[in-house]
């Protein structure tokens, strides 16, 4: 009796949601090429010069530190620490896959090695991997169309981590918005597919003619209370960077 | 009466002489064997609680609640001069130090390395177990210089006199970066330190992290010989003092579970030897019993039918045995004693068969060196209540076989 009751009610609601879904009008599947290829170039342009304040939250203390970043392409890009004025000048350079640190207090470089790739940029939440950007979802990745989203709303796009490609993620799953031309979130899925971080894509405003997600917070899965959040304060796409600005004697004559 | 029915005992035993000193031997070689492993299990529980208690660990250790888990350098101790003086002031305790954990980039040329900056107390640490231990005064971290884990010096070319660029975080969260200079290479029994320790005055850490008088572990080695045993009790004294009030303090059994485990396969190993102990034991005095009483029917029948009543002769049976059975052990125990004596002088090489200097690591902790075996008046006990219980037990079926005998039968056969 009171299955069939349960059967009915399940019926009925499912039969009301189905007729309202044409209501909203869904807007057209993008092709997985050109998401794929839109969330590579948001931030992408010939020579990108950009402001940004990045802060760190732990669950004892809030830190925030305002960098200013050079890139050129795909894989060169240089970021120099303003403020606070105790950490100023540090700089990290990235050149293909090599990351190097300057440090002016013992006017001193340092290459991090592949081992410490994983690990915290400057006591982050970001990884030093981040910063070279070496995961590449063309490359290294099979991508599909998952389908609709509904929290965040968006489309779902699935990245599975080829065979035998050794990375730090076996899995990202990514939340793209209705156009699919901007990223919403990320869900990065370690070796043994648990849900290691999150990081959302916020506050999209036009900024030098783009629009483009001003905001971007990271949280880690597996520490509670700790985030880091990028904010863009200024940036200029399209800018004219020299190739010299990503050398190591560039790096350490300071800015 | 139970004088001469003990002295008959004895007396038999004496009849068939090869026969009793073959199960003499048995029991003797059993309880040998015995003492042997009891002997070895002593010295590598005592070698594997110093070892991992030694330099690392300590027998207490304190620090604020979740560093164990995150290591975060923020979770630290503050006032820790005072706290330490307060611990120090406690009787049991015989050393307490400070330490600091700063995970690091590290280069000595361009090339960075994962490394673990350890801050240390360098005095008081190379004092005997300590994790310097050994190190003369001038080979001691100081100021601006440190030591490096020889694996990490090997791995990263790091070599002695080399300035050693440092790139971490301060408690704070901000960057800590400095320069330091390679005074030695350091080569401990603990794993961790030798593959990414880099060695630094405890001064130094606290400036070069930002932590004025503060640290992330306070080390405690408790005074005399039972240190490793009474530290469940210290670690409750020390908790109790009031300057220390909200700060994890733990024993070294439950900093390393694990050891535990091992300690415990060892007593496993014991238990199975003395088993076997027990079944040849059982399987002598059985078999010496069933022989001596059949040989004697007819005589035992004669005792039955002059008025011996068959309780005084299962009593005689019995106490034939457990002489038989005692015996044996006190034999053995003589011989087996000695043995494990001189293997406590000389010792037994863990790294017997293996390459000099070869390593042998297991729970992050370096088995190089050798145990010393040695016997606690107790580890002679286990033996003697058992082959007891079991010679009763072996001899209760010819005891009572003996005891139904019909007097005339028996001495007509």
């Amino acid at each position: 009796m009171h299955m069939r009751m349960r059967s009915i009610f399940a019926a009925t609601l499912a039969a009301m949601l189905a007729s309202s879904a044409p209501a909203q009008a869904q807007p057209p599947q993008p092709e997985l090429d050109t998401i794929t290829r839109n969330i590579d170039e948001v931030f992408r342009s010939s020579g990108t010069i950009g402001r940004m304040e990045i802060t760190m939250v732990t669950p004892r203390q809030t830190r925030t530190m305002r960098v200013r970043s050079w890139a050129r392409g795909q894989d060169r890009s240089l970021i120099v620490i303003e403020s606070p004025a105790r950490d100023a000048g540090t700089a990290t350079l990235r050149v293909d896959h090599n990351l190097w640190n300057y440090l002016p207090r013992i006017s001193r470089t340092i290459r991090v090695p592949p081992s410490m790739m994983q690990s915290s940029w400057m006591g982050s939440d970001l990884t030093n991997d981040d910063l070279t950007q070496s995961t590449s979802y063309r490359r290294d990745f099979d991508g599909s169309v998952v389908g609709r989203s509904e929290s965040p709303v968006g489309w779902l796009v699935r990245y599975d981590a080829h065979e035998g490609v050794v990375g730090l993620w076996r899995r990202i799953e990514m939340v793209v918005n209705d156009q699919g031309t901007l990223p919403v979130e990320s869900r990065y899925f370690d070796r043994r597919m648990r849900l290691a971080r999150v990081m959302r894509f916020e506050d999209v405003r036009e900024m030098d003619g783009r629009a483009i997600p001003t905001r971007m917070v990271v949280e880690p899965e597996d520490q509670e209370g700790h985030r880091t959040e990028m904010r863009y304060v200024s940036v200029d796409f399209d800018a004219d960077v020299p190739e010299s600005t990503f050398s190591l004697t560039e790096l350490e004559r300071g800015r | 009466m139970i004088g001469t029915t003990t002295r008959i005992a004895w007396r038999n035993l004496g009849r068939s002489r090869r026969r009793t000193m073959i199960a003499l031997a048995a029991i003797g070689i059993a309880q040998t064997a015995v003492l042997a492993v009891t002997g070895m299990m002593n010295g590598r529980n005592d070698w594997t609680v110093d070892a991992v208690t030694g330099p690392m660990l300590g027998h207490v250790q304190v620090h604020a609640p979740g560093w164990r888990e995150d290591q975060a350098p923020d979770l630290v101790i503050e006032d820790v001069e005072a706290r330490l003086a307060a611990i120090r002031g406690l009787e049991g305790v015989g050393q307490a130090y400070a330490r600091i954990y700063a995970p690091a980039l590290a280069a000595s040329d361009v090339d960075g390395h994962a490394v673990v900056m350890v801050g240390v107390d360098a005095q008081l640490e190379a004092a005997p177990g300590g994790l310097l231990d050994g190190l003369p005064e001038a080979g001691l971290p100081h100021d601006r210089s440190v030591l490096v884990g020889s694996v990490l010096a090997r791995d990263a070319g790091i070599a002695v006199g080399d300035e050693l660029a440092i790139l971490g975080q301060r408690a704070d969260g901000s960057l800590a970066t400095d320069l330091f200079t390679v005074s030695g290479l350091l080569r401990t029994p603990v794993d961790l330190i030798n593959r990414t320790g880099v060695v630094v005055s405890l001064a130094a850490a606290q400036d070069t992290f930002g932590m004025p008088d503060m640290a992330h572990e306070i080390t405690i080695r408790g005074a005399g010989s039972g240190a490793g045993d009474a530290a469940p009790a210290l670690a409750a004294r020390i908790a109790a003092l009031p300057r220390l009030a909200g700060l994890e303090v733990l024993p070294w059994r439950v900093l390393a579970p694990e050891i535990e485990g091992m300690l415990a396969s060892s007593s496993a190993v014991g238990s199975v030897v003395l088993l076997v102990v027990f079944i040849a034991a059982a399987a002598g005095v059985a078999n010496t019993m069933l022989m001596a009483t059949f040989e004697r029917r007819r005589e035992l029948g004669m005792m039955l039918s002059l008025g011996t009543t068959p309780m005084r002769l299962v009593r005689m049976i019995l106490t034939e045995a457990v002489f038989l059975g005692l015996l044996g052990v006190l034999t053995g125990s003589v011989c087996g004693g000695p043995i494990v004596l001189m293997q406590g002088h000389t010792g037994i090489s863990l790294l017997a068969g293996a390459e000099e200097g070869a390593d042998l690591t297991a729970f992050g902790v370096n088995f190089a060196g050798s145990i010393y075996p040695y016997l606690r008046l107790s580890d002679y006990v286990p033996g003697f209540i058992g082959v007891t219980i079991v010679s009763i037990l072996a001899a209760l079926w010819p005891a009572i076989f003996t005891a139904r005998l019909e007097p005339v039968e028996a001495m007509r056969s």
